[in-house]
């Protein structure tokens, strides 16, 4: 290019005043406007920082689980038992039989050389601290898991309606508002009942009950989106500047649609690892002894009426799920913030 | 200044009705007429303008020309090929000559692209450039409507209206069009604006011999740039004539009273002119008014007009008026 | 108006019809030993048995004939009764509660409905009020607490709340009691003195003059209530706060002001109406969940409404027992959100044109 730069007039001028000298990190040319726009907010509300710290500490809890909890026997996710006793010991009792290695950290920060029930035990002698600590496996595998494929699916539906229209739109549409008249919990509770005789008692029943059931929104939110982008200008402008359809779709209008749906995915899965919980804890779901912190809770529903006593199944393996729960929510509506004039009122 | 070059655009009675879905079963009830019947040549060289007041159709009309909305009716040529017979993918390939420049600088560029890629996107789509030779294109663009081309690597909400649309423009003229609709392109932008961006739009007429038809409400600016003006109201064309001799001698009433409603610095002859003010609210495009559709707000309306609607008729070299009473001594000229 | 009631009204057939089709569907997924609990009472003995009630009541036929048989039902040859047909009522036996799955519904669902009875106004007044005073004082301390608030209760499990309710209130102290009613006062409801006009407990002890009793069955209810309401006052304080935020921007709330209006009744009169709208739709949806059975916090307190009705059965496998309810659910779900939209749309007129 050999012309020289024209002097600035006009539009210009104040555009060389007011951008020439701001700085765009690598940071935020390689994460694109809106995605730098997002991860800044994450960190804007002290809230949205706990809530990010919260996550990042149950990331490393799933992560370093064997160090933090070694495993004993060939499965890890099965609680380890000390014994078959039927009364649920307190937080700090010895533990006898099946007992696992002492990692390095453990006498450091509790002073003893033989591994105490950290937090109890519940009835059968399952260790509620591995039950936490491997369960943070669980949460984020079921949580995660479900909400990519639900999100998926979601996504692909609320697509087609929106692009094709006309009778399949409206097909999906009905579909959609049939799913959703169900009552989420009973659905998914007796779907998986349904499950577990033809597919055996695992993780898998109540993940593809859940996965049935939990896609609508994500369906709708997509469909308008796709609708309302459509009109935009911009979409008309690649149009006349001869883009294909299908290209068209996929660079400007998906990319732009797709935004509300990851706030509402993020906050998806906080309230999976809920639902999932809610299924262990009424019994449909793991099988029981699995490394899941609904399971550990069920374990709760036999003392009802000494929960006095035994508070520690109640307490400790609630306040995870609890704090779990709301890191999600807590970035979930950070992010919901940061694009909030297009957010407001969907919930 | 009627023009000898060859003609471009030709556009034959074209109609554009929207359907309107009401009841139980959603049936279709009627239609909103935007565009009905509307017709007219564009020579190569020359800049029409199109105007009239918000929701007569202008908007609509140069969608519709472009085929970004499928007509209802009429027929499109752009020199011989008729734009109306294609099929879309040999349509797409006629968006190299024919483009557009929208009114939203906000709304028509793509927030999450660079505005390098947003330029080049024309050039893309048609493979018309490739590697390195698209940035070497998007910097002579960029000149070409007098942005640093060192801000190629910029967001779109980085800039102001005002650049914005340039970055539109350059957008536009990516792939060398010959024809393009400017739809009310300067609407939005700031009156100080407004005045550049007019003279950029009259330098790359200049420069790369480009056809326009520029579609606004503001008649003073269209004063400004036109060869030829057409008026339109209600889906149609009320007249059409030259752009000296339109402002000089209005024929029909409606643009008559559009021109008299100019805002003119010149205290004096705001006091003696005559303002015509007009009664009434505009129709509504789904139910127009039978024969000539201007007849309930118009001055001088008699029983007749409104049995049949008027022929649009050459009253004088150039000169197109759609009213019965073009010649009546009520409607003298100015 | 009429035409958005009409065709409102046109989609409940549809949405039965996908609800019917949907839960049809899972239960092809069991074998025909545990579907023939639509039809009859006993397991079948042998294998004998087994083919003859196959063949009897056609398990193995197309999967929309049996759905329409599902619907109908079968003519017992022997007896010339109705069997099965989901149409007449007959939704399957429970071989698990033995009881036939709709006496079960009869007998749970009123208890379902006394517990949202009490519900709902707790529910949505102390929600409701907590938004709107949390936006009134933005920023101020109510404000931070209610939003800190809302941020904990939706991120709380339902079913940890209440073990938590229990064990404060009931483990240690007594004070509150989960289940329904007490052994003295179920004695007494069942015996022929105690007369069931409407088969709500709370409702039926007032009319029968028995304080005694009413004052117990809240005592029971008081529990639930509080865990139904937690979550529901957190996700209404968050949007009853940013609704009412947005409309106090408004100008015309700014006019009002300019007017000379007491800042009370600027809220009361102008704000609030408007920034209700969409509070209402929430509202809506709760209470059609309510009416759903709510199936986590009635197992937690051991109240035996429809919810635990279902997730006993779920928990042994009795298949046939929870799709007959989850039919029923559906059923109430689709007329309570009927009734919401139809209410809805006279609330806002933006809706009936659309």
């Amino acid at each position: 290019m050999t012309e020289s730069t024209p002097t600035p007039t006009g539009d210009n001028r104040l555009l060389a005043e007011a951008t020439s000298d701001r700085k765009i990190s690598w940071f935020e040319r390689t994460l694109g406007p809106d995605n730098y726009r997002i991860v800044k907010g994450l960190f804007k509300t002290p809230a949205s920082i706990v809530g990010f710290i919260l996550i990042v500490l149950f990331i490393l809890i799933a992560v370093f689980a064997p160090v933090i909890a070694p495993p004993v026997g060939n499965d890890p996710m099965k609680i380890p038992r000390d014994g078959f006793g039927g009364k649920p010991k307190d937080p700090g009792t010895a533990w006898k039989k099946n007992v696992p290695e002492v990692p390095f950290w453990y006498e450091p920060l509790t002073g003893k050389t033989e591994w105490v029930h950290l937090l109890g035990t519940a009835q059968g002698q399952y260790d509620i601290f591995y039950g936490i600590i491997w369960g943070t496996r669980t949460a984020f595998q079921t949580g995660i898991l479900v909400v990519m494929a639900t999100v998926l699916i979601g996504v692909i539906l609320g697509s087609i309606a929106a692009y094709y229209g006309g009778w399949v739109d409206n097909l999906i549409m009905r579909l959609t508002d049939i799913f959703m008249t169900l009552p989420y919990i009973m659905m998914a509770l007796i779907f998986s009942a349904v499950l577990t005789p033809v597919l055996g008692r695992s993780l898998l029943p109540p993940l593809i009950a859940m996965i049935s059931f939990g896609w609508m929104g994500y369906a709708r939110i997509i469909r308008s989106d796709i609708l309302s982008i459509k009109e935009r200008d911009f979409v008309m402008a690649a149009h006349v500047s001869g883009v294909k359809n299908g290209r068209i779709l996929f660079k400007h209008i998906l990319p732009n649609a797709i935004f509300p749906t990851l706030v509402l995915a993020s906050l998806g899965i906080g309230d999976v690892v809920l639902g999932f919980a809610a299924l262990s804890f009424l019994g449909i779901g793991t099988e029981v002894g699995y490394a899941d912190w609904g399971q550990v809770l069920s374990f709760s529903r036999n003392w009802i009426t000494s929960l006095d006593k035994y508070w520690y199944i109640v307490v400790f393996p609630g306040i995870t799920l609890t704090l779990f729960v709301m890191g999600w929510n807590l970035v979930g509506d950070a992010m919901r913030d940061v694009l909030d004039p297009r957010m407001r009122g969907k919930t | 200044m009627t023009n000898d070059n060859a003609v471009l655009i030709k556009v034959e009675d074209l109609k554009m009705h929207f359907p309107i879905y009401r009841g139980v079963i959603r049936r279709q009830v009627g239609s909103v007429r935007a565009v009905d019947g509307v017709s007219f040549q564009i020579h190569s060289g020359e800049t029409l303008g199109l105007v009239g007041e918000s929701g007569c159709g202008k908007s609509t009309t140069g969608r519709t020309i472009l085929q970004l909305y499928k007509p209802t009716a009429g027929k499109v040529f752009y020199e011989d090929v008729e734009l109306t017979a294609l099929h879309s993918e040999p349509m797409r390939m006629m968006r190299k000559n024919i483009q557009m420049i929208f009114q939203d600088p906000y709304a028509s560029l793509n927030p999450r692209m660079t505005i390098r890629d947003i330029i080049a996107e024309p050039l893309v789509a048609f493979g018309t450039a490739s590697g390195k030779e698209i940035d070497d294109r998007v910097r002579k663009l960029m000149g070409l409507v007098k942005l640093d081309p060192d801000f190629m690597l910029r967001y779109p909400h980085e800039f102001s209206g005002g650049q914005r649309q340039r970055i539109g423009i350059a957008r536009a003229m990516a792939n060398n069009p010959t024809f393009v609709v400017c739809d009310e392109p300067i609407s939005a932008l700031d009156v100080s604006i407004q005045a550049q961006v007019i003279n950029l739009f009259e330098d790359l007429q200049k420069e790369l011999n480009l056809t326009y038809l520029f579609i606004a409400h503001d008649l003073s600016m269209v004063r400004h740039i036109s060869d030829r003006v057409a008026v339109m109201y209600l889906g149609i064309i009320v007249e059409l004539a030259d752009r000296n001799e339109i402002y000089a001698n209005p024929v029909h009433p409606y643009t008559k009273a559009l021109l008299s409603a100019i805002p003119v610095a010149d205290p004096e002859f705001y006091e003696t002119r005559k303002r015509i003010v007009l009664e009434g609210d505009v129709p509504s495009p789904v139910n127009p008014p039978s024969g000539c559709r201007f007849r309930t707000r118009c001055p001088i309306a008699e029983d007749f007009c409104a049995q049949s609607r008027p022929e649009f008729k050459e009253i004088a070299p150039g000169h197109f008026v759609e009213c019965f009473k073009w010649d009546h001594p009520d409607n003298q000229r100015r | 108006m009429i035409n958005y009631i009409i065709r409102r009204l046109l989609m409940v057939p549809l949405l039965l019809l996908g609800v019917t089709l949907i839960i049809f569907g899972m239960l092809q997924l069991l074998g025909p030993v545990e579907r023939s609990a639509l039809y009859i009472k006993d397991f079948p003995k042998n294998e004998k048995q087994v083919e003859g009630i196959i063949r009897q009541y056609g398990l193995d036929r197309p999967f929309l004939e049996q759905y329409f048989r599902w619907l109908t039902g079968f003519k017992n040859p022997v007896t010339g009764e109705r069997e099965g047909g989901i149409l007449f009522g007959d939704f399957g036996y429970s071989r698990t509660a033995s009881q036939d799955v709709v006496d079960i519904i009869t007998n749970r669902f009123p208890n379902t409905v006394d517990l949202a009875l009490w519900t709902v106004f707790p529910m949505l007044s102390v929600g409701i009020w907590m938004g709107v005073k949390a936006a009134v004082n933005q920023n101020k301390f109510f404000d931070q607490a209610a939003r800190v608030y809302s941020i904990i209760g939706t991120s709380f499990p339902t079913f940890v709340f209440g073990l938590l309710l229990l064990m404060l209130l009931y483990a240690k102290t007594q004070w509150l009691l989960p289940g329904k009613m007490s052994d003295w006062v179920s004695q007494l409801v069942f015996s022929g003195s105690f007369k069931q006009y409407t088969h709500l407990l709370s409702l039926d002890a007032l009319l029968n003059g028995r304080l005694d009793i009413f004052w117990d069955a809240l005592r029971h209810m008081v529990m639930p209530i509080i865990t139904l309401s937690y979550i529901s006052w957190a996700t209404f304080v968050r949007v009853t706060r940013s609704s009412m935020l947005e409309t106090l921007r408004m100008d015309y709330v700014t006019t009002a002001r300019a007017k000379g209006l007491k800042e009370q009744d600027v809220i009361n009169d102008h704000a609030r109406p408007n920034a209700m709208l969409p509070v209402v739709t929430m509202m809506g949806s709760s209470i059609a969940g309510l009416l759903g059975g709510v199936v986590i916090t009635e197992t937690v307190f051991n109240y035996p409404g429809i919810g635990k009705a279902a997730a006993d059965a779920a928990a042994q496998l009795d298949v046939v027992t929870t799709l007959g309810m989850a039919i029923f659910t559906g059923l109430i779900l689709i007329i309570s959100n009927l009734v919401v939209d139809v209410l809805y749309a006279f609330i806002d007129p933006r809706v009936r044109l659309a």
